[in-house]
């Protein structure tokens, strides 16, 4: 178990360095010279040369391939034209507020989508599964952007019921940073009602961020019941008279469960790459609009920061997923 | 004690397909008495598992009752609700699975799973459950009469870390815990091994002598049948054709079908009427030696670094004309073998001669052309053949592959095969699932033998199909070779069938040769102690052993 | 199957490929008998309709081509304009309908490009495993490491917001998906002992794969396709949204919303109608692409 645990964090370093080359490779494929958008339509020649010498722009490729690299391993990832500060900086700044989004949605769509998915596995082509089976697809099909501004239509502003955007009012001071999610630094804070009003802003961009991904993990987790139950293992336990109850919740559900905590891994990628559309309906103060607004002023280097970063995230959560796989399954652990 | 514990009347029961509805059993009548070893015999597709399965109430999900009915114990239990049914379920008829690899529940731990089984047991039994300590102790007692070793330490183990013997005992000790009234045994010994299957047997007999059970078993293997069952009922295309005394239906079988089925068994005892396979007729031009296999080796390196020799310094030479045999359990390294013969599987190091040429060094076009004169009969005639090509592709592509033949002049050629193999010419158009399974083995054969081979390795070519079709696929191949004029090497586990047709045999075990020699020889005077194991425990589960003892002893 | 009389004649053609017929009977059967794979394929050939046919279905076709009429700037869902229209008094309707074929192109070049790049590297890793496999492996992996819309916002920016650029960016993140696919799949298949007949026979590699392999994978490829036809559409319209694909004036839906948003929410109209339509052609596809699954399915096949 130690020995697969540690391969999975070497693979996990790996890929990082992989990602950082891709990365290097996307910012060398745009057209154009580099320096030249650096400086601006008005620079003169002279200037654009001082800025090739001052970023390294006039060494050859694997030159300013290793360079690259290093400065990433000490945790630089650049400046951001716009606001001239340092990207790791804002990106550390931007990160919490993204992480407890969709650490929000994620539990929503775990919570909601498993027992759905077990229901309708129960209840094969009943009315339950039926209405499951429309009411997943379209959670894939929707555009996360246009229900985003429909929820904000009818619930905040036809309906009044929550705020329409944003993670805090202006006037509300936040409450001291300790982990940076608000919801977890406002019960520590003891402020009862920042808690609450912060959960008011978090419950619509949660619910458009977690929508597809309730309805992916539900028919994943549907699919797996359903064969999981036609398995010789489970009509044996039927045989032997143990109660459908529990052959569902436990017997049937633990193997199931296996690739619905494959597809959660997926779909935790998936929702920080939709926070750069969730995050921009909502004016949620995350890493996504700060990409949004940086790759719409072309300011490129947020835009790889964040590309890194959310790498990072994903590929942490997917060894994660790794672990919890070989915790469950004992024919895992033992290869 | 009054009436028969189980009474099936006129059960009648249909699946409902695409193609309409299905009688999968017609007019069922069938009493078990208490204290009763009832044993069920069918191929597949007569309908016996569904029976059993729907006298426990899982049968198949589209079936409907037409008409009839099941008693147990003077309750009608064809129409039990689902919470009547787990006071019956496990409890009072209680069932062991064909398959142990699957029937265990791979993420749970041995003994969880049987002391869950035993809390269900309680639970429904109305009184409460019991500790957690008593259930375990009760586990390890059920372990333990099944003859499983350390009870204690396999308490904690889970399915994937025991062999197919051990999860059987596994399974029959789970069936067990409820003291049921009733055991159902479906096909318990099919999935294993020969002297695996022999020490299940006994075991099932055992216990049932020793908890005076009543068994019902069901299998295709009237050899282990006659094992357990005193009475034993024919099933045939969803009909009981023939119920009596085990020992009266073998020695005096009275319906033609039961005929048909017993004179298909191959018999370990009795020699093969084969026609000597004497360098035929001096018809073939160059008797002598066709393949040779010196030092053959392959070892397989796994991720872990480990090496594991699967097949370790095999010499062997088939004459040109006979039928060579291979016998051994799974894991003897025969499949293996056989496909490094035909350089399916590189070799590790050692030769094969074939015809007086080194073929272990040939690659790319020599090779290919190679193949043509040595073809191979998978185990599987199921997933042999690609499902989405019709039969007319599958035994046309060794010529499109191998040849300059024209379309037309490959079409002939294919009717001719399908003539030759028996089958009508219409059947090119079809395709491999539309088949039986003796349809699709005879398909592979026409494939096989499409270039005019002279060797044909098969491997267990019979043992996926029934026993009436295995014996007329293995006097199929008799007569082919004859008439083609063809070497075979011919691998299977089953001793019986290795008998009636090889004339030299080699026994083969964790890779290594362990015995070789004329068959009847081989049949006769065994030198080797585990060839010696192997015939005693086919013959254990051979028909005629039993004959001669009374049965079920 | 009974054993059927041997015939003199020639074989009818009916005859000679029942077996197929009875399969493609099986299928429409099974396909029509789902009530949401018949919504899907409905909605589908609509969306294909609209397609083909928007210049001649669009009610004002000069407004999707840039002809403007402040006088009737956004105004509500009438008579005249069903849909209303936008703040430069173009039809909405028309637009959403010009829309259709915009998102038909995307679609297919995006799927396209991801399978013709994807299936044949996934045929090759899974059958020549070894090197071979774990370059083409990790590559793919590296790409799915990143979320889609991350690495394509990322290469978006790099070469430049417009349409074109859209489409190179999600075609490049999307060809892993294909490759994982069918690399699982080859795995599977090379097992098949009929693969391994085939080899027996002295077939070559290519005629393998081209006959045995390739063949055997194509339900889960067109299964995918389907699916991805919508999901593509709507990675191109997020893109328009954000306002790096395709921009303002196009008729392209996601850029239409991306407008509309700012007059939200008194002009309500204008998000609601090309939102509905991006829903519903997705929608579409999945629920089609779910349909073909059950059908082609071997598990589900028996029956």
């Amino acid at each position: 178990m130690l020995t697969f645990a540690f391969r999975k964090v070497l693979t996990l370093v790996g890929t990082m360095i992989g990602i950082a080359a891709l990365t290097f490779v996307i910012t060398n494929v745009a057209p154009g010279d580099p320096a030249r958008l650096v400086a601006g339509p008005n620079a003169t020649e002279d200037m654009v040369t001082t800025i090739r010498t001052e970023y390294g722009l006039d060494k050859s490729l694997p030159e300013q391939f290793v360079v690259y690299m290093g400065d990433l391993v000490t945790g630089d990832l650049g400046q951001s034209i716009v606001t001239t500060r340092p990207v790791l900086e804002e990106v550390l700044r931007y990160a919490p507020a993204t992480l407890e989004l969709v650490f929000v949605a994620m539990a929503l769509g775990i919570i909601v989508g498993v027992p759905m998915g077990m229901l309708s596995a129960v209840y094969k082509d009943g009315p339950i599964d039926h209405a499951t089976r429309i009411f997943s697809i379209s959670g894939v099909a929707l555009p996360a952007f246009w229900f985003g501004i429909i929820l904000q239509l009818t619930f905040a502003v036809d309906l009044g019921w929550l705020p329409v955007s944003g993670r805090l009012p202006l006037v509300t001071r936040p409450p001291e940073t300790v982990t940076g999610l608000l919801l977890v630094d406002s019960l520590l804070a003891g402020r009862l009602d920042t808690f609450w009003t912060s959960l008011r802003h978090i419950i619509l961009p949660a619910i458009v961020l977690s929508f597809p991904c309730l309805a992916s993990i539900l028919r994943v987790n549907r699919a797996e019941m359903i064969e999981v139950l036609q398995s010789d293992y489970i009509v044996a336990a039927r045989a032997h008279g143990i109660a459908s109850f529990r052959i569902v919740a436990i017997y049937a559900l633990k193997n199931a469960l296996l690739p619905t905590l494959a597809m959660i891994g997926l779909r935790f990628g998936w929702m920080l790459g939709s926070t750069v559309l969730v995050e921009t309906v909502f004016d949620w103060p995350g890493i996504g609009l700060y990409a949004v607004s940086s790759a719409l002023s072309s300011d490129f280097k947020p835009v790889i920061g964040v590309t890194l970063v959310i790498g990072f995230f994903f590929i942490v959560a997917n060894t994660l997923v790794d672990l919890a796989y070989a915790w469950i399954d004992p024919r895992l652990r033992s290869a | 004690m009054t009436g028969p514990l189980l009474d099936i009347q006129n059960y009648r029961l249909d699946i409902a397909t695409f193609d309409g509805p299905v009688h999968v059993l017609k007019d069922i009548n069938l009493t078990v008495n208490r204290g009763d070893t009832l044993g069920i015999v069918g191929e597949s597709g007569s309908g016996k598992t569904v029976l059993v399965r729907s006298v426990l109430g899982i049968g198949p999900k589209a079936s409907k009752v037409i008409e009839g009915s099941i008693a147990f114990d003077g309750q009608d239990i064809t129409a039990l609700s689902e919470k009547d049914w787990t006071k019956i379920r496990g409890i009072r008829i209680s069932m062991i699975f064909q398959d142990p690899m699957t029937y265990l529940n791979p993420l749970f731990t041995i003994g969880q799973q049987i002391s869950d089984v035993i809390a269900a047991h309680e639970k429904a039994a109305g009184h409460g459950v019991s500790s957690k300590a008593a259930r375990r102790t009760r586990t390890e007692d059920l372990l333990d009469q099944v003859g499983l070793p350390n009870p204690a330490m396999l308490f904690d183990q889970y399915p994937h870390q025991l062999s197919g013997g051990m999860r059987q005992r596994v399974l029959i000790a789970m069936a067990l815990s409820g003291k049921p009234d009733l055991l159902i045994a479906d096909e318990p010994t099919t999935a294993l091994d020969v002297t695996v299957q022999a020490q299940v047997l006994d075991l099932i007999n055992s216990l049932v002598e020793k908890l005076n059970l009543t068994v019902i078993m069901i299998s295709h293997d009237i050899g282990a049948i006659a094992t357990i069952a005193k009475r034993c009922a024919v099933m045939y295309k969803g009909e009981i054709v023939e119920q009596g005394l085990t020992a009266d239906i073998l020695s005096a079988p009275k319906h033609e079908y039961t005929k048909r089925l017993l004179a298909a068994v191959p018999d370990i005892d009795t020699a093969s009427a084969k026609v000597a396979a004497e360098p035929a007729v001096g018809a073939s031009p160059k008797p002598g030696i066709l393949l040779e296999a010196i030092d053959l080796r392959k070892v397989y390196r796994s991720q872990s670094g480990t090496e594991v020799t699967a097949v370790d310094s095999i010499n062997l030479s088939v004459a040109t004309g006979e039928i060579f045999g291979v016998v051994g359990e799974s894991g003897s390294g025969k499949s293996t073998l056989a496909r490094m013969l035909l350089r399916l599987i590189e070799p590790t190091s050692g030769d094969i001669i074939f015809d007086g040429k080194n073929i272990s060094g040939l690659t790319g076009e020599p090779l290919r052309l190679m193949r043509r004169h040595m073809q191979f009969v998978f185990q599987n005639p199921h997933s042999a053949l690609n499902g989405r090509h019709t039969i007319g592709d599958a035994i046309g592509e060794p010529l499109r592959i191998q040849t300059n033949m024209s379309r037309r002049d490959i079409e002939a050629r294919v009717e001719a095969l399908l003539d030759i193999v028996q089958l009508p010419k219409m059947f090119k158009y079809r395709y491999p699932h539309e088949l039986s399974g003796g349809q699709k083995q005879r398909i592979c054969i026409a494939r096989a033998i499409a270039l005019n081979p002279r060797l044909l390795i098969l491997d267990e070519p019979t043992s996926a199909l029934d026993i009436s079709v295995q014996a007329q696929v293995l006097d199929f191949l008799q007569e082919l070779r004859a008439e083609l004029d063809l070497t075979y090497v011919f691998i299977s586990h089953n001793l019986a069938v290795i008998r009636q047709i090889c004339d030299r045999t080699i026994v083969m075990k964790r890779g290594e040769i362990v015995e070789q020699g004329e068959t009847e020889r081989l049949f006769l005077s065994p030198q080797h102690e585990y060839t010696k194991a192997l015939i005693e425990s086919g013959r254990k589960t051979s028909r005629a052993a039993n004959l001669s003892a009374p049965a079920g002893s | 199957m009974t054993t059927p009389v041997e015939l003199s004649r020639p074989l009818t053609f009916r005859e000679r490929h029942e077996s197929k017929i009875r399969q493609w009977r099986l299928y429409a059967h099974m396909f029509g008998k789902s009530f949401s794979s018949m919504l899907g394929l409905g909605l589908v050939v609509l969306f294909l309709l609209l397609a083909a046919l928007g210049p001649w279905l669009a009610p004002y076709p000069e407004d999707t081509v840039g002809a403007f009429n402040m006088a009737n700037k956004l105004m509500g869902p009438s008579a005249g304009h069903w849909f209303g229209t936008d703040e430069m008094g173009s039809d909405i309707l028309s637009r959403v309908i010009i829309g259709a074929r915009t998102s038909l192109w995307i679609g297919l070049i995006i799927t396209g490009v991801g399978a013709i790049i994807g299936v044949p590297l996934g045929i090759i890793a899974g059958y020549r495993g070894g090197w071979v496999r774990a370059v083409i492996m990790r590559i793919t992996e590296l790409f799915l490491a990143v979320p889609g819309l991350a690495l394509a916002l990322a290469i978006v920016a790099a070469l430049g917001p417009g349409i074109t650029n859209c489409v190179v960016a999600l075609s490049l993140v999307w060809w892993p998906g294909y490759v994982r696919l069918v690399e699982a799949k080859t795995l599977s298949v090379k097992e098949e002992l009929f693969v391994e007949s085939a080899r027996s026979i002295g077939a070559k590699t290519p005629w393998i794969l081209w006959h045995h392999i390739l063949p055997n994978c194509m339900s889960p490829i067109i299964v995918k396709m389907s699916m991805d036809m919508g999901m593509a559409i709507l990675s191109a319209a997020s893109l328009g949204f954000i306002g790096l694909g395709a921009q303002p004036p196009a008729p392209e839906w996601g850029a239409m919303i991306s407008v509309a948003r700012t007059y939200m929410p008194d002009w309500w109209w204008y998000s609601l109608f090309p939102g509905a339509a991006i829903f519903l052609t997705v929608l579409g596809f999945n629920l089609l692409g779910d349909g073909l699954r059950d059908i082609l399915d071997p598990r589900s096949r028996d029956r």
